[in-house]
């Protein structure tokens, strides 16, 4: 062994990012501006939001989850891109994709290295463990 | 055997590990994995990070008598 890192995981690509989302079953929605969350879906007209509400629900692409009445907003910051979500009960997000969006966070992450990792010449290996995923990358 | 091991959490969370590398070799090779993800939060290295790479290994043992 020669170390060991631990990262904060920073979504930089939206490509590996809608991967993740075909292999969860969620419908990524290119260019949708608002998304749902507790708010925005009380029934309010939402010309009659007030104007914090309308800012909080802007987003650059939304990501629709099945069975889940809460949707998650992609907002574009700098060079990466942050989820924004609503984790209270009703909305239903927690159930389908963890808590703090862990599971999408952790089908994203395997997404993108395993596509590095093969254009620089890796051999892979996944598998299941227990809490998680293991890749071990050989060369 | 090298081997980058990456353990992705069902919290989303990334903890990398190198093995079978000697020196800085490690550093190197598992640097695109951080540009890729995101910021490295914590780092330990580990005994084998210290071996220099020049150093000779001896292949006999000094007899006395």
């Amino acid at each position: 062994m020669s170390h060991i890192s631990k990262i904060e995981l920073e979504i930089k690509s939206l490509e590996d990012l809608k991967a993740a989302c075909k292999e969860l079953g969620l419908q990524f929605c290119d260019g949708q501006d608002t998304y749902r969350w507790y708010e925005n879906t009380r029934g309010i007209d939402p010309a009659s939001l007030p104007e914090d509400i309308k800012e909080q629900s802007r987003c650059d692409h939304a990501i629709k989850v099945p069975g889940a009445r809460y949707e998650i907003g992609i907002v574009k910051q700098d060079d990466h891109y942050e989820l924004r979500w609503d984790d209270y009960s009703t909305g239903g997000l927690v159930k389908k994709i963890g808590e703090n969006a862990g599971l999408l966070k952790q089908a994203y992450t395997v997404q993108r290295i395993k596509k590095e990792a093969r254009i620089k010449g890796y051999r892979i290996n996944q598998k299941k463990v227990e809490h998680g995923i293991r890749l071990v990358l050989s060369a | 055997m090298k081997e980058i091991v990456v353990d992705v959490s069902d919290a989303g969370e990334v903890r990398i590990e190198t093995r079978g590398f000697t020196g800085k070799a490690c550093l190197k090779e598992s640097q695109f994995l951080k540009d890729l993800l995101g910021k490295e939060t914590y780092q330990q290295l580990t005994p084998a990070y210290y071996v220099n790479q020049k150093q000779q290994t001896k292949k006999y043992l000094t007899l006395c008598g």
